[in-house]
C-alpha cells in the first residue's frame, strides 16, 4: 500500500523534492555569499546599526530583497500548488478515471487504502513544510542587522518560518482532497482548491494582527523604545490634552509636503507635547501567533479531513 | 448450499429515482451467469451493489453467505479501469499488494500466453489487451465470485472471442462463479448456464438456462383458440394474423390440443419477449418466497 501511494504520487513527491532542493540551494548560496560580502566589506564595529555600517547593510538588504522575490511568493504559491496538485487529484482522479472501482474492490479495504494514502501524503507534506521552515530560518539571521527581524512583522516571512509552512501545506492538502471528493473531477477540484486556499490565505493574513490584544506604547523616542521587528497594528497621535487621533493636527505645526518635511513636522509636534501611540505586537509574541494560526488552520483541516473520509467511505453513488 | 450470490429485497435509489427495486434472487455456486437487460435497466447498479461499491437503499446482498466486501469477490468495471501511467508489471504489483490471495504465476503465465509485454505502459496497450490485463487482475486474485460489467463492450469481434475464450478456460480450471452483464444476448448464449433478466430496475427472469428453455414453448395455431390458451397459461408474447396466432407461453408440459404446433424456444427470442413485456416474469420459487417474506406485508 505504501508502494502504491508512492507510485501514484511520485510526480508530486518529486516536484516537492525539487522545490526543497532548489530553495535549499538558493538560500544556502545566498547565505554564504552574504556572509562573504559582509566579511569583505564591513568596517570595524559592524555588524550593527551605526552609520558606518550603512553601506554594508544596504548591500545586504539588496541581497535579501533579491531572494525575497522568491521566498515571498511561497506563502501563497506553495499551499496553492499543494492543494491543487497533491490534494485535489487524490480522489478526484480516481473518480474521474473510474479507477476507484478497481482500487476499492480489492481484498484490502477501502478504509485502509484511504488511511494509508491520507496519512502518508499528509506526513510528507507536513515534513516538507518543516524542512522549508528550517531552511528559511537558517537563512534569515545573516540579514538581521540589515533588515531587522522580519520573521514576525513581515507577513510573507512569518508564513515561511516556525510551524507555519507545515500547517499551511497540510491544510491546503486536505482542502484539495475534500474538494476532490465533493467535485469528483480533477480540473474543477483543482480550481476549487486554488480558490479556497487563496481565500483563506487572504482572510488569515488580514486577521493576523487580531490574534492578540495589541500593546499600546506611547513615546517620542520610538527608535529605541519600539521593538524592532514588532508587528504594527495601528499608529496614532496623542495630543497634550490626551486626545488620540489618526492624523496629526493641521494647525499646530506646518503641514509637510516632503519626507524631510514629515520629520520636521514630527519633531515640531513632539516639542509641543504631542506623542505617538503604537498599537503593536512585540516579537516575543512570535510563537504565540504561530500556534494561534496553526490552531486555526488545524481546526479547519480536521473537518476537511473528516469530510474526505466520510464522503469516500459512504457509497451512495 | 449457500448461494454464491443472494439478494433479498434489494433496492437502490439515486437522486433521480429508483435504479433498482425489490430485487430478490439466488444464484448457485459454480454457475456462469448472464445478466441481460436493455441500457438503463439497472445492470451496473446491481453489479456495483454485488461487489460492495454501492450500499443498497433497501435490502441486502450477500456472497457465499457473507457481506460482499469480505467474500472474495473480484470485479471488472465497464470501462475496464486501469492506471494508465502504470506498466503492466506495476499493475500486477498493485494486485499483489492489495490481495493476500494473489497468484502471481497465474497472472504472469496468462499475460505471457496473451503476449502482453509486462514493461509496456497500460495506456499504450490496445483495447483488447487492456481488457485482458483487467481480467488478469481480477482472476489472479483467485476470487470465488467474479463479476464483470459488460466485459465485451468496445471490443472488435476477434477480441471479443479471445476474451471470452480466455475467460472460459480460466473459469473451467478454477470453478469460480461468474456473473457478467451484456446488452447483447448473442454474446452469452454459448457460455452461460444461468440467466438473469433485468428490466426497468426490476427482476424479470432468474433461472437455469436449460430449465428456462424447457419451461417455455412457442405455440402456433388457430387464432380463435388463442384466448383459451391464454386463460390457462402465462403468455409472454403473442403475434396474431387473421387466422393464425403465435404464442410464447411458460409451460413445462406440452399442450394437449392437436390444433397447436409446438416449437422449441430460442434463448434470444425468449429474452426479447420478456424485455418487450416488463409485466411478466419467470422467477424460481425461492426468490418469490423471499420477496413475499420481506416486502409484501399483505401476503402474510
Amino acid at each position: 500500500m505504501v508502494w502504491l501511494t508512492l507510485r501514484q504520487h511520485r510526480m508530486q513527491l518529486l516536484a516537492m523534492l525539487v522545490l526543497l532542493l532548489g530553495a535549499g540551494a538558493l538560500l544556502l548560496f545566498s547565505g554564504l555569499e552574504a556572509q562573504g560580502y559582509a566579511a569583505a566589506h564591513a568596517p570595524p564595529g559592524c555588524p550593527g546599526q551605526q552609520d558606518v555600517c550603512g553601506e554594508v547593510n544596504a548591500g545586504l538588504a539588496d541581497r535579501y530583497d533579491a531572494v525575497y522575490l522568491f521566498v515571498g511568493m511561497l506563502p501563497l504559491a506553495a499551499p496553492v500548488l499543494v492543494g491543487a496538485f497533491w490534494g485535489a487529484p487524490l480522489l478526484a482522479r480516481e473518480y474521474e478515471q473510474g479507477t476507484n472501482k478497481l482500487a476499492w474492490t480489492q481484498a484490502a479495504s477501502l478504509r485502509r487504502w484511504l488511511t494509508v494514502k491520507l496519512a502518508l501524503l499528509a506526513t510528507a507534506v507536513t515534513v516538507s513544510g518543516l524542512v522549508m521552515s528550517a531552511m528559511v530560518s537558517a537563512w534569515l539571521p545573516g540579514f538581521r542587522e540589515a533588515k531587522g527581524d522580519t520573521s514576525f512583522a513581515n507577513a510573507g516571512v512569518f508564513s515561511m518560518v516556525g510551524v507555519s509552512p507545515a500547517v499551511w501545506w497540510l491544510f491546503a492538502f486536505l482542502f484539495g482532497a475534500a474538494s476532490g471528493t465533493v467535485v469528483r473531477r480533477v480540473l474543477p477540484a483543482m480550481a476549487v482548491a486554488v480558490l479556497g486556499v487563496v481565500t483563506v490565505t487572504f482572510v488569515l493574513f488580514n486577521l493576523r494582527d487580531t490574534y492578540a490584544e495589541p500593546v499600546r506604547l506611547v513615546t517620542t523616542h520610538y527608535e529605541t523604545a519600539l521593538d524592532r521587528g514588532a508587528m504594527m497594528k495601528e499608529l496614532t497621535w496623542l495630543s497634550p490634552s490626551g486626545v488620540e487621533s489618526a492624523l496629526p493636527p493641521f494647525d499646530v505645526c506646518s503641514m509637510p509636503n516632503t519626507q524631510r518635511g514629515a520629520i520636521e513636522q514630527e519633531t515640531c509636534l513632539f516639542e509641543k507635547g504631542y506623542q505617538r501611540v503604537f498599537y503593536h505586537h512585540p516579537t516575543s509574541r512570535f510563537w504565540r501567533f504561530q500556534w494561534t494560526e496553526a490552531g486555526i488552520l488545524l481546526a479547519g483541516a480536521l473537518p476537511l479531513g473528516g469530510l474526505t473520509v466520510i464522503r469516500t467511505l459512504r457509497r451512495r453513488n | 448450499m449457500t448461494p454464491a450470490l443472494e439478494a433479498t429485497g434489494l433496492g437502490k435509489r439515486y437522486r433521480g429515482g429508483w435504479a433498482l427495486r425489490d430485487l430478490s434472487l439466488a444464484v448457485p455456486e459454480g454457475r456462469v451467469v448472464a445478466l441481460v437487460g436493455p441500457n438503463g435497466a439497472g445492470k451496473s447498479t446491481l453489479l456495483h451493489l454485488a461487489v460492495g461499491l454501492l450500499d443498497p437503499t433497501h435490502g441486502t446482498v450477500r456472497a457465499f453467505g457473507e457481506p460482499v466486501r469480505q467474500a472474495g469477490v473480484a470485479f471488472m468495471a465497464q470501462d475496464k479501469p486501469l492506471y494508465d501511467g502504470f506498466t503492466v508489471a506495476e499493475m500486477l504489483r498493485f494486485g499483489r499488494t492489495l490481495n493476500p490471495g494473489w497468484d502471481d504465476d497465474l497472472a504472469r503465465n496468462r499475460l505471457a500466453e496473451l503476449e502482453i509485454p509486462l514493461r509496456r505502459k497500460v495506456g499504450r496497450l490496445s483495447g483488447g489487451q487492456q481488457t485482458q490485463v483487467a481480467l488478469t487482475l481480477a482472476v489472479a486474485k483467485r476470487p470465488r465470485l467474479l463479476v464483470l460489467d459488460e466485459p465485451l463492450a468496445d471490443l472488435d469481434p476477434l477480441a471479443r472471442q479471445d476474451v471470452l475464450r480466455a475467460l472460459m478456460s480460466t473459469v473451467a480450471e478454477s470453478g469460480m462463479t461468474v456473473v457478467f452483464s451484456s446488452h447483447v444476448v448473442a454474446d452469452l448464449k454459448d457460455t452461460c448456464d444461468w440467466l438473469v433478466v433485468l428490466n426497468r430496475g426490476r427482476l424479470q427472469v432468474s433461472g437455469d438456462i436449460d430449465e428456462l428453455v424447457a419451461g417455455h414453448r412457442v405455440l402456433r395455431g388457430p387464432v380463435e383458440a388463442a384466448d383459451a390458451i391464454a386463460d390457462r397459461l402465462p403468455v409472454i408474447a403473442h403475434e396474431r394474423t387473421d387466422r393464425q396466432a403465435t404464442l410464447l407461453v411458460r409451460s413445462a408440459q406440452p399442450v394437449p390440443d392437436p390444433r397447436w404446433h409446438e416449437h422449441r424456444v430460442d434463448l434470444e427470442q425468449m429474452v426479447l419477449a420478456y424485455l418487450r413485456d416488463p409485466g411478466s416474469s419467470a422467477l424460481p420459487r425461492p426468490a418469490l418466497a423471499a420477496l413475499g417474506k420481506d416486502d409484501r406485508p399483505w401476503s402474510g
